[in-house]
């Protein structure tokens, strides 16, 4: 059979459906172009009133009338001018005239309609960045705003005859921060404490007091890492083993803010942990020379780091910048383990590339070394301190998050003019000089006025011709609102999807070498009661001294059914699912001296009893403190107390080994909490909110809301559940229309409702609105404006 | 603090955001070099509004619209004797014979033209997904750029043609709990269009009333009022003024557009119910008939771009990798009356002539070759044999790119025509007339009134309707 095959193929290639191009416009029409129109006839130079920038242009002629005819040569007055042996006509006037066989490609081209690449053009080249950071000096500080920031800003409003925006209230200024910050909505008491607070720096504290928020800050920022370094949970690749994720440490990096290069270096010259950013998806199948494993590295890192657009130049020289076929397939040889030959618009052309990366001015990879160590040089060479690109590519984006819009805009376009190049050239080397850490640069921004100024309106979206006025608002991503819903309505889930470790962070070196001397001792405790009739509830304690500070304590505690145990006035555990025992670390409770440990024990029905174990190194000496007859006991209500009756062993049945001995000495930290939209599924309510699938390197979402989404929020019922769950809670708190409105507007807007709106939701709900009125209440405001923007 | 330029224009927006309910997107890609290139010249449209039947899985076409050699099962038969697994049946066309199982279809061939000369590339492993997403979007997967279904393209260069309705629907898909759903997703999309361009899900045909209606449980009366002290509220907010108008103005245009479809007499479009017994019974084989009949009553409401799949789910429906013969059988008996009957609703309501109907799949099947003749694709058929012996081997189980067959109906096309065809022996590649997706695209843009050079500025490159603006209509195929 095989030779029969392999004889029709020979007719299938022959019958191929692929257009077939007589002429290839960039590759064999443009250089003829170059070489012999160009000196005259493109940017400014038009002689004859004849440009051929674009196709467009050559179409409309010149002084003279149009030059050529689409699909017929032989019309056309260029095909003229440049064969005639009239030399007073001929074109070009001087030198060279066009080869023959020039010619002919040019009359095929005219002849098959003039195919002319868009992106190509005869014009200059785009402005070029400087590569190297540059110091600014700061001009003086206007009316006493002495920020660098707006030194800069007030400056340049000033040449444009501009005023400052004015600042913004403080209510506005802390939900501005917060969102920013962290992704939350200030509560109606940290907002309530805020603006009762008369110090004169509270702003500035409070932009600390956020960024310090390591768990919230990391569950906020996460969310732009993924976009951008293309991570996510599920998609195209992960369950083909074609892509692996970076959650773990990224979500370290970012809780713990690890220095921006040394993220970097990590990321280029990775662990396994950091890996799956340069590895990017490994699609099945054949795939396109423009997406291979080597080239992605190639688009990403340049995209990512550098605001270079690589994508065109992975197929060809670029013709929108600077950047070359062989830049492209160097740089990607940096990461490749073979040889990578080039491929031009995906036809391999018999070069091969060499490991290189592309500001040679920096340094260079050596191109014998292996992969290894050439990522390693490569992570050395992007996060070179002279690589001014690599600063400025990410104080643009910061600055586009917290301000609306980037100093380069879009942000990716890092070849594009700035509006300010001082205020990027000035944050890039700040940002250099402060070690490189984004939360001291987002603080930095942040404690500007400019920053907490008030926005600009603006009518339409600003384009090419943006001028600096103000801060632009912005529209939440989904997960900020997605999380703000949450916290309102108290529907956050319950599981995340992320593998973060979002626990308190301990005093990690302190407490192993504690915990490695807390070796497991059995279970001695007693279930205990108070004596007489059994009753619901009963009241517990101990009082018992310490020499010292204990410098480990560990408790292990359940009862049947329920319990709050505080120590020396401190809730240390609470519990109402006997099965699920409570294991506290509880040093910090404890201290020299007397203390006293109460327990409000609650039996639902059944057996009734409460079990626990303390294990305590108290300066050298280690001992445990069990619940047993030593403690006291009450039913509630009396006063009385009484020793404590022992009703079973631990071991004893209904209960049996409930206690954990090693997990008492193991305690899991204490509650994490809520989870966050960042954290969990992209689902069908966050996609049309604007969370992508993060198959291709995200730097922006949409900033409008369109009509199928609008649809997805009047009914979709994934957004209908929260409001369902959430009037519930709200309605379970028993307030009175007022307490209610009130409570919402300074949660969801960081204000109090106006008279008007007051007046207004006050009839539509009624005196005690119910069930359903809370629900169309929650959907009326955060379907506000006002609600899912960060005015 | 606000002047009175900000008070005109609040006023004006109010008027314009209760008058007008055109998407005035101010954050989409703009039209390729508008400034300084000749403006893109858009054929005149024959069609108004497009169905696209989508078959997923990979139709065979010589057990459906192509076929050739018939053997029935025997034990013991060499399959390389074997070409197409039923006999063929006469068409109301003289010169075209299609596959028994089809006589409905068959009976309106007149109608339509059928190509049997679709080709697509052989992308190494003949991955669905990736032919799927080749197939909607006109590009072969990975991109560097999210490319748009040619629905999002409809959307976005036409617009809607009822503005309540969503100009781009997509029926019977499901994008979760489905295998390869990510890969789904990836080409179900507006790209870079953004979502006011991407489709409407409907994965129920019969849930889709549910799309349009309140949430479970909420009254009409409920859910207007809901809106209408909405608006109040949003007219009350003292800081309207403060946040830009394109942001503002967006959000409340489509908030609006929302409800009024979900006002809107169109919305009935959505419930099947409302379908006279008699001709919801005509179309009802299943969720398949039932998302036909939804995209008819779609399109006589004014929808621009259905889609109607049989949906894909990897093993499943026309994804046959073994007793393809048994499984094809099924499927013809619940896509030949309902898509039958589509078009002869179509047609005696006076719609098919301006609306273009279209019948395709992602390739083609063949008893004995993956991909192409020659191609390195690993074989896909599960029950793998040579000779005849169970009839779970009997049947078209590998992938097929050489040739494949895509029926045409209303819209412009000639009726009862027959364009392009495979060889009469295998390998049944295209011997006569090949299309390629790009030059399939380039017809149907045509025939709706797109340029298939239709470009748009992405990262300032030029992306096209048909890649790189090369695809070519077949312009045989128009009356």
């Amino acid at each position: 059979m095989k030779p029969l095959y392999l004889l029709l193929l020979a007719v299938s290639i022959a019958v191929s459906p692929r257009p077939s191009w007589a002429v290839d416009f960039a590759h064999e029409v443009m250089p003829i172009l170059r070489e012999h129109c160009a000196q005259c006839h493109a940017g400014s130079n038009q002689k004859g009133g004849l440009g051929m920038n674009t196709r467009a242009n050559l179409l409309a002629g010149g002084e003279s009338g149009g030059v050529v005819e689409p699909g017929e040569a032989e019309y056309s007055r260029l095909i003229e001018l440049i064969e005639t042996d009239d030399e007073s006509e001929r074109m070009p006037p001087d030198g060279p005239r066009v080869p023959p066989e020039d010619v002919a490609i040019l009359k095929k081209w005219i002849d098959a309609g003039m195919a002319w690449d868009p992106e190509i053009t005869l014009g200059e080249s785009a402005w070029e960045p400087e590569l190297a950071p540059r110091v600014v000096h700061l001009p003086p500080a206007r009316d006493h705003r002495s920020h660098p920031i707006d030194r800069i800003l007030d400056n340049d409003l000033a040449t444009r005859d501009q005023t400052p925006p004015p600042p913004v209230s403080d209510a506005v200024f802390m939900r501005r921060a917060s969102l920013d910050a962290i992704g939350l909505l200030p509560s109606a008491e940290e907002l309530q404490a805020f603006l009762a607070d008369p110090a004169g720096d509270k702003r500035e504290r409070l932009i600390k007091q956020l960024l310090a928020r390591e768990v919230d800050y990391a569950d906020h920022w996460l969310t732009t890492w993924n976009d951008l370094l293309r991570n996510d949970y599920t998609g195209t690749g992960y369950i083909t083993g074609g892509r692996t994720q970076i959650t773990p440490w990224l979500y370290t990096a970012l809780r713990l803010n690890q220095p921006y290069d040394e993220m970097v270096r990590d990321l280029i010259a990775p662990s396994e942990d950091s890996a799956g950013f340069i590895n990017g998806i490994q699609w099945r199948g054949d795939v396109n020379a423009s997406q291979t494993r080597e080239i992605q590295f190639a688009q990403s890192i340049s995209q990512v780091f550098l605001g270079i657009n690589m994508k065109c130049a992975s197929c060809h020289d670029s013709f929108i910048d600077r950047w070359t076929l062989s830049e492209a397939y160097n740089l990607a040889a940096i990461y490749s383990d073979e040889p990578l030959e080039l491929n031009r618009c995906d036809i391999p052309i018999g070069t091969m590339a060499t490991p290189k990366w592309i500001f040679p001015e920096l340094g260079d990879i050596d191109p014998e070394a292996p992969k290894e160590k050439r990522l390693e040089q490569l992570a050395e060479l992007m996060t070179h301190p002279d690589n001014g690109r690599f600063t400025r590519t990410i104080v643009n984006r910061i600055w586009e998050r917290l301000m609306g819009r980037g100093i380069v805009h879009p942000v990716d376009a890092m070849g594009t003019k700035p509006w300010n190049d001082d205020l990027l050239d000035y944050l890039a080397v700040r940002f250099a000089q402060d070690d490189y850490d984004l939360k001291k640069f987002i603080q930095f921004v942040m404690t500007s006025q400019a920053y907490q100024s008030e926005t600009v309106v603006l009518g339409k979206e600003p384009g090419e011709d943006y001028e600096y006025a103000g801060p632009i608002a912005k529209r939440m991503t989904a997960e900020q609102l997605l999380d703000s819903i949450w916290q309102i309505t108290g529907t956050q889930p319950v599981e995340m999807v992320a593998d973060v470790d979002r626990s308190p962070r301990e005093d990690v070196q302190d407490n192993a070498a504690q915990q490695a001397r807390l070796d497991p001792v059995p279970i001695s405790a007693q279930w205990i009661w108070h004596a007489g009739e059994t009753g619901k509830k009963s009241e517990l304690r101990k009082t018992f001294q310490l020499n010292a500070t204990p410098s480990a304590a560990v408790v292990s505690v359940t009862c049947d059914n329920a319990f709050t145990m505080t120590i020396n006035g401190r809730q240390v555990a609470a519990s109402r699912q006997w099965t699920e025992p409570a294991y506290v670390d509880v040093q910090q409770y404890l201290r020299a001296g007397e203390n006293v440990i109460e327990v409000d024990a609650e039996m639902f029905g059944g057996a009734a009893g409460f079990i626990c174990q303390f294990s305590v190194i108290d300066g050298g000496e280690r001992f445990q403190v069990t619940s047993d007859k030593t403690w006291q006991a009450r039913r509630p209500g009396s006063e009385q107390w009484a020793t404590a009756k022992e009703i079973a062993p631990h071991g004893a049945e209904p209960w049996g080994e409930i206690l954990d001995i090693d997990a008492s000495f193991h305690p899991p930290r204490g509650p994490s909490p809520p989870v966050r939209a960042a954290l969990v599924k992209n689902d069908f309510l966050m996609r049309s909110l604007g969370r992508p699938n993060r198959d291709l390197v995200v730097t922006s979402r949409p900033a409008e809301l369109t009509t199928l989404q609008a649809i997805d929020l009047a009914n979709g019922e994934i957004l209908a559940n929260y409001l369902n769950r959430g009037a519930e809670n709200l309605v379970a708190e028993g307030w009175t229309a007022p307490e209610l409105l009130e409570w919402l507007y300074r949660c969801a807007f960081s204000r109090p409702p106006t008279t008007s709106e007051r007046t207004y939701l006050l009839e539509v709900l009624g005196e005690h609105p119910d069930l359903v009125d809370v629900e169309d209440l929650l959907w009326m405001v955060f379907m506000q404006p006002e609600f899912q923007m960060i005015r | 603090m606000i002047n009175q330029e900000q008070i005109a224009r609040r006023t004006l927006l109010k008027q314009l955001g209760a008058a007008s309910l055109a998407a005035l997107g101010t954050n989409q890609p703009n039209a390729w070099a508008s400034n300084d290139s000749i403006a893109i010249r858009h054929p005149e449209a024959k069609a108004d509004s497009c169905i696209l039947i989508w078959l997923a899985g990979g139709m065979a076409s010589p057990d459906t619209f192509d076929p050739k050699r018939y053997l029935p099962f025997e034990k013991g038969l060499s399959i390389d004797r074997i070409l197409s697994t039923f006999p063929a049946i006469d068409t109301a066309v003289d010169n075209i014979k299609i596959s028994a199982g089809m006589e409905n279809i068959a009976g309106v061939m007149d109608r339509g033209t059928l190509i049997r000369s679709a080709v697509q590339p052989d992308l190494g492993h003949i991955l669905h997904s990736r032919h799927q997403y080749h197939w909607h979007t006109g590009y072969v997967p990975p991109l560097t750029v999210a490319a748009p279904h040619i629905g999002a393209w409809m959307a976005k260069v036409l617009g809607p043609k009822n503005p309540v309705v969503p100009p781009f629907i997509n029926i019977g898909q499901r994008l979760e709990g489905v295998g390869e759903k990510e890969e789904l997703k990836a080409f179900t999309t507006g790209g870079f269009f953004g979502t006011e361009f991407g489709p409407m899900n409907l994965p129920f045909p019969e849930d889709a009333v549910r799309s349009v209606q309140p949430p479970p449980g909420m009254q009409p009366g409920r859910f207007a009022n809901r809106y209408r002290h909405y608006k109040k509220l949003v007219d009350q907010n003292p800081n309207r003024d403060w946040m830009s108008d394109y942001q503002q103005e967006s959000m409340l245009r489509s908030m609006e557009a929302a409800h009024r479809l979900l006002g809107s007499k169109e919305k009935q479009a959505f419930d099947l119910t409302l379908e006279p017994q008699e001709s919801r019974q005509a179309y009802d084989t299943g969720r398949f008939g039932r998302g036909c009949l939804l995209a008819r009553r779609l399109v006589e409401s004014g929808a621009r771009f259905v889609e109607v799949t049989s949906e894909y789910v990897p093993f499943l429906h026309w994804d046959t990798h073994e007793k393809g013969h048994s499984t094809v059988a099924r499927l013809k008996r619940e896509v030949d009356r309902p898509i039958a009957q589509l078009i002869l609703d179509l047609e005696s309501r006076g719609l098919l002539d301006r609306t273009l109907v279209i019948i395709a799949s992602e390739f083609s099947r063949d008893m004995m070759i993956e991909g192409v003749p020659g191609s390195n694709a690993k074989d896909q058929a599960t029950n793998k044999t040579d000779i005849l012996t169970e009839m779970k081997h009997y049947g078209l189980h590998r992938h097929f790119t050489g040739g494949s067959s895509v029926a045409m109906f209303g819209g412009g096309v000639k009726q009862g025509a027959l364009y392009g065809a495979t060889a009469v022996e295998r390998p049944l590649i295209a011997v006569e007339n090949p299309v390629s997706v790009e030059d399939l695209h380039a017809t149907i843009f045509t025939a709706m009134g797109i340029s298939p050079q239709t470009a748009y500025d992405v990262e300032k490159r030029p992306f096209f309707a048909t890649k790189d603006g090369h695809g070519k209509p077949v312009v045989d195929v128009f009356a």
